[in-house]
């Protein structure tokens, strides 16, 4: 039903794309069954997943629609804290995530609805303050969050293999829904509006109806996860799963892997979890520095990130005189 | 005179205490080329946003198809059959010229076109306009006229009845004018309605069929171009009164 028309250069190199992605997540979701006693590796992968799925769905409205939201961390942490509340009543955790996204999608409604008329850096001003305003909230509101103390939900959990699998599966659903909003009208509608809102309108695309639907569609995906890391995590905390750095995280991720591609989010999130991961043990915050620096370079030099970079060498390649494949220059007049 | 498809009734648009449309009344045929001129600050182009939905009038009615529109958004306003072209161009810039197109004929348009007809519909109006050599590259890449046919490929490419033209010739080279000029008359000759603000006289008086004159937010004349070039009103709306006792 919809159309292939957006995605410029990536238009021909379609399939390939999709094929590398799927050999990619069968590679990954064989390594639990090789290495099923390596818990460093599978703590490593259900973190680095979980953090390419939410930056994913982040770049459906940061990227694709370009509205740049510093408030994701409200969706993360009520998706959190719906999973360990009906978890603590008595359902089945995998049934729990479901709900979370649920209600982070509702909420995304509430907060989307005044804060995505605005444009720009007001809009994302207003996403820190909803953000923080939600973090204080659930500290005070002690009887159904546990406030400062937090919650400690059941140890009986699955396996880390069960958790990386499922972190995986989060990160391949989020890419499916990333890469058919792409090649959408739908994709299509927000890359329009991101670049002309005023323009969109009057060609008509229902540009507040749009944001809305990315914003909730984004904003379920992340609750997921907010879902999944509370059953892995077994505590839930309003400092932790509202944490400001949370919702940074996402913004890093997507600018550095790069702002509405499709594997941008998944590069970024993979160098973003691997340098904090690496240095946070022996240097701790000297991953913010690694960052800062990195963001300086992409804003300054590649506005499409990592997986910008990656195209641009991957081209240079292409155009070199070695390369047998090398295409024909195209004539265009 | 054939039936009215778009009729503005005792529309006024104010900004504060500055009045930038003032009950104006009109009827516009279909399948006419409608000429709106006046001077600089007249409120032609707030006229055009009053009817494209993007501004709201502050009184008065905007009918299409003798079916009321006022206050509607933009995006249903387009939908209805009505679509504007932007004075100062605004394509995506980072989409190719085909995806500008698709936009308008994958969201415009009364029927939501399904499966490829989008594309089709796109390539066909790329085609239409002279731009299909263009068709892969970005936006940003087009020369400034280019750019300019690129809005109206957008507007055409969402199937309107009613094609509002804002200054489509400004800033072009007269051959390539002349070029658009011919557009124009093509997209008329299609069946679509079309009123067109121009400052470009020559291209206006050979275009049209009728010309509304605005100034100071008032419909000063209305009527055939030869009618309204010597109407006295409009002579010292452009050129002013002769000095007393000169």
């Amino acid at each position: 039903m919809t159309t292939k028309l957006t995605g410029g250069g990536a238009k021909r190199g379609v399939r390939p794309e999709y094929a590398v992605a799927l050999g990619l997540g069968v590679a990954l979701a064989l390594v639990p069954l090789v290495i099923p006693e390596s818990l460093t590796i599978l703590n490593l992968g259900f973190f680095t997943f979980l953090y390419i799925a939410q930056g994913l769905a982040w770049n459906i409205l940061g990227g694709y629609a370009g509205y740049i939201s510093f408030g994701y961390a409200a969706f993360f942490g009520l998706g959190a804290y719906t999973t360990a509340l009906l978890w603590l009543g008595g359902w089945p955790p995998v049934l729990t995530y479901p709900a979370a996204g649920l209600i982070a999608a509702a909420f995304s409604l509430v907060v989307g609805a005044p804060t995505l008329r605005l444009v720009g850096p007001y809009f994302s001003i207003a996403t820190i303050g909803v953000g923080e305003a939600m973090r204080i909230l659930m500290l005070n509101l002690d009887r159904i969050t546990g406030g400062a103390s937090g919650l400690n939900l059941p140890t009986a959990v699955p396996s880390k293999a069960w958790f990386y699998t499922a972190s995986l599966l989060f990160a391949a659903v989020a890419f499916a829904v990333a890469a058919w909003i792409r090649g959408s009208r739908f994709g299509l509608g927000l890359q329009a509006l991101r670049m002309d809102q005023e323009a969109a309108e009057s060609l008509g695309v229902q540009t507040t109806l749009y944001k809305n639907l990315a914003h909730v569609l984004s904003a379920f995906i992340v609750g997921a996860c907010g879902g999944l890391f509370a059953t892995y995590f077994q505590y839930v905390h309003p400092d932790t799963v509202f944490s400001f750095t949370e919702s940074i995280s996402l913004v890093l991720i997507a600018l550095i892997g790069g702002l509405g591609t499709l594997w941008g989010p998944i590069v970024g999130a993979a160098v973003f979890y691997a340098v904090q991961d690496y240095l946070e043990i022996s240097y701790p915050t000297f991953h913010l520095l690694a960052y800062g620096v990195l963001l300086i370079f992409i804003l300054l030099f590649e506005p499409k990130g990592l997986a910008g970079f990656a195209g641009r060498i991957w081209r240079w390649i292409r155009m070199s005189p070695g390369w047998p494949g090398r295409p024909q220059p195209v004539e265009r007049s | 005179m054939t039936a009215a498809v778009l009729a503005l009734d005792h529309v006024t648009k104010r900004f504060g205490g500055l009045v930038a449309v003032q009950d104006v009344t009109v009827e516009i045929p279909a399948g006419h080329i409608t000429g709106l001129i006046g001077p600089n600050g007249a409120g032609k182009t707030t006229l055009f946003r009053m009817i494209s939905g993007a501004a709201r009038p502050s009184a008065g009615r905007v009918f299409f198809q003798g079916r009321e529109v006022t206050g509607w958004s933009p995006h249903a306003v387009c939908r209805f059959g009505i679509c504007a072209t932007h004075q100062i161009v605004r394509p995506f810039m980072d989409l190719t010229v085909l995806e500008n197109v698709a936009v308008g004929a994958s969201f415009g348009g009364v029927a939501r076109l399904g499966g490829h007809a989008p594309r089709d519909e796109a390539e066909k109006t790329l085609e239409f306009m002279g731009l299909s050599a263009q068709r892969d590259v970005p936006a940003s890449a087009l020369t400034l006229a280019q750019r300019k046919r690129l809005e109206i490929a957008r507007a055409l490419a969402t199937r309107p009845s009613v094609l509002l033209l804002d200054e489509v010739l400004a800033g072009l080279t007269p051959s390539e004018s002349l070029q658009a000029v011919a557009l124009v008359r093509k997209i008329r000759d299609r069946g679509v309605t079309i009123v067109m603000i121009e400052h470009v006289m020559h291209a206006v008086m050979d275009l049209s069929d009728r010309v509304l004159v605005l100034n100071y937010g008032r419909l000063i004349a209305d009527g055939s171009p030869e009618a309204v070039t010597s109407d006295p009103q409009v002579i010292e709306a452009y050129l002013g009164r002769a000095a007393e006792g000169a």
